[in-house]
């Protein structure tokens, strides 16, 4: 393992995103950064007041937003509305840009103007997850719902007592996790419109990552990180997950390579597990960093992971090195 | 891991919140202060921070029907804490309309939040001009009084002292934990509002003694109200925990505060309680010393039943 690259930022860093050699890293407030792996060069760009969202590339260039209530994108600023805007996300082919506002998604095409948003939706807008250019599930306060972009009402909704605030969306589009307020998951299985409550988490899910073929669901919240099966017709269901234990403190950020399918897994304290897995065989490396771990994001094609801590420090390291 | 202090100021639309707000933040007091707002105020604060006017209140979904927590203020408060620079106190200004329920919870029931803050106190301003007329036809505005740590009766001066002494009367008897402070143009001093304590254990009993004797008297029956209860001599503690479970598993969803001292047979210890809605905490609250071993008691809550409330805690002593 080698340090190929590290960039400091003003405070924790909240998000990190790869586009080819490019790492941007936000951080809780201040400016947002961009590492060129390649020149090495760092640029910035403006943050958010009090408090930055996730930041998403859209059509090669980055796109933010924060608790200003405002989406800049290519230096514009697409939306400033009132209210925290906490995710921008770009649609898996690149087409559509989205950020939540409130009860409101709102959309935007490759030039940057709105595109079929969604507006008066029934709870307000915790977190979403795109399928292809034009499906997209919202989550919130009740559960889930499902949009085709353009469409006047959702065609999927798994419904339930409490409030999801984070969603996955796997690749193949069979299956979407949601990490509740309450420690538990949701998967929806969308080939049996089948909803699985899991529950008994020893504390909130705050990580949670689909493997790039759908078939691994990771979730961490505790020392624990849990591997759910999504395979075969049932799925997770009535099989006892893969729990990998070795971290010392709760997971903080989990994410599998789209390269060679290796899970990275992040602690408070510092700690990272990269897991990789051989038939039901699963090999166990460890590393520990200077700060607690809050992002971690793997290069698409090199075996590089991108590690943002709370300290503010941003690393890219080379496994393969 | 030290938690950092709330302090949740509510009132009806025009009681003063805002004006209040603005002594705070002006006030020479040496605190790094975030505020959390539901608009952005026309005086621009430093660290002020807005949630979308839509208040976003997830149902926890754990097994208590009333527990509800404001998701907005989950993230935003999570966000907050992560930043390397620290506040001495947050201020969160709820909207006139709001249930401060939700807002109250989401420091018991969520562990994130339970883990990094604590309510300080919850202040509610009352606009002395106007509330009657809120009081009769807004919950919101009678569980406001109900969750108070601390009451400011605002714009005396525009009262006579003889409908504020009425006023009071009727206030005490929803809250009888609050304290209340008559003030015109929100002007108090400022360790009264934000050096209180109101869910600090330690504080839990600091209740007017005359209210627990249960000879207050007042004309109005409002279904909000405050039952106290006092007993000299030591409880079951088996007997009063399944008593207090049953309490707040039946009536839970109506009662907004309760707090309590006990006396527990072989406890050398005062055990110090409090509860929101269907949540309680206890804790031990040190030696008796040379008090007497006394248990006190009190409910804020809706439609109250006082002499089933004092049967069944005098059924739970020893």
């Amino acid at each position: 393992m080698k340090q190929i690259g590290s960039v400091q930022a003003d405070d924790n860093i909240l998000h990190i995103v790869w586009n080819g050699d490019l790492l941007a890293a936000t951080p809780v407030t201040g400016e947002i950064l961009v590492l060129d792996l390649v020149t090495r060069n760092v640029s910035g760009h403006p943050g958010h007041g009090l408090g930055n969202g996730d930041s998403a590339w859209f059509g090669g260039r980055l796109a933010t937003c924060g608790f200003d209530g405002r989406v800049r994108w290519e230096g514009r600023e697409l939306h400033a509305g009132r209210g925290m805007i906490e995710r921008v996300k770009a649609s898996g082919d690149g087409k559509r840009l989205a950020a939540g506002q409130g009860k409101s998604l709102l959309v935007f095409d490759g030039q940057g103007n709105p595109a079929h948003g969604l507006a008066g939706l029934p709870a307000a807008v915790a977190d979403f997850a795109w399928n292809g250019s034009s499906r997209v599930a919202v989550v919130g306060a009740g559960g889930a719902r499902m949009w085709k972009l353009g469409e006047e009402s959702a065609f999927a909704r798994f419904d339930w007592g409490g409030a999801s605030l984070r969603v996955e969306w796997s690749s193949c589009g069979r299956w979407l996790a949601t990490a509740d307020q309450t420690a538990s998951v949701h998967i929806y299985d969308f080939t049996r419109d089948y909803p699985l409550h899991i529950q008994g988490f020893d504390s909130k899910v705050r990580a949670m990552a689909f493997s790039a073929d759908g078939r691994k669901l990771a979730t961490g919240g505790a020392p624990v990180v849990t591997i759910w099966p999504c395979t075969g017709k049932k799925g997770p269901e009535g099989v006892t997950p893969v729990q990998l234990d070795g971290h010392d403190g709760d997971v903080s950020a989990a994410a599998f390579s789209p390269a060679d399918g290796k899970l990275a897994t992040g602690d408070g304290t510092g700690g990272i597990l990269i897991f990789t897995f051989e038939g039901d065989r699963v090999l166990r490396k460890r590393l520990r960093l200077d700060s607690g771990i809050s992002a971690l994001a793997w290069h698409t094609e090199k075996d590089w992971l991108g590690v943002g801590m709370e300290d503010g420090t941003v690393s890219v390291l080379s496994l393969d090195a | 891991m030290d938690r950092t202090p709330v302090t949740i100021l509510t009132g009806f639309l025009g009681a003063g919140k805002t004006t209040l707000l603005n002594r705070i933040l002006t006030e020479e007091h040496g605190l790094r202060i975030a505020v959390i707002e539901n608009e952005y105020g026309e005086v621009g604060i430093d660290h002020e921070l807005v949630i979308n006017a839509d208040e976003e209140i997830f149902e926890m979904n754990n097994g208590c029907i009333c527990c509800t927590v404001r998701g907005d203020l989950i993230r935003i408060l999570g966000n907050l804490m992560k930043r390397r620079e620290k506040f001495d106190l947050i201020l969160i200004e709820t909207t006139g309309l709001a249930d401060p329920g939700p807002v109250v919870q989401t420091f018991f029931a969520d562990d994130e939040m339970k883990e990094k803050l604590f309510v300080n106190a919850v202040v509610t301003l009352v606009d002395t001009k106007h509330v009657l007329l809120h009081l009769d036809d807004s919950s919101e505005a009678r569980e406001q009084i109900a969750f108070a740590d601390v009451i400011l009766l605002n714009k005396c001066d525009l009262v006579e002292p003889a409908d504020l002494d009425a006023l009071e009367l009727r206030i005490r008897s929803m809250n009888a934990l609050a304290r209340i402070h008559r003030t015109t143009n929100a002007e108090i001093e400022i360790p009264k509002v934000l050096d209180v304590g109101g869910f600090n254990l330690d504080h839990a009993m600091e209740v007017d003694p005359h209210f627990l004797d249960g000879h207050h008297h007042h004309h109005h029956k409002d279904d909000v109200s405050s039952v106290g209860i006092e007993a000299a001599g030591d409880c079951d503690g088996k007997k009063l925990n399944d008593w207090l479970s049953k309490v707040i598993r039946e009536q839970g969803a109506d009662i907004f505060r309760m707090k309590g001292v006990f006396a527990i047979g072989g406890q050398p210890d005062r055990i110090i309680f409090q509860g929101v809605h269907m949540i309680m905490d206890a804790a031990n609250g040190g030696p008796w010393g040379k008090r007497p071993r006394h248990n006190r008691l009190v409910f804020i809550g809706r439609n109250l039943d006082r002499a089933a409330l004092n049967a069944g805690f005098r059924n739970c002593l020893a």
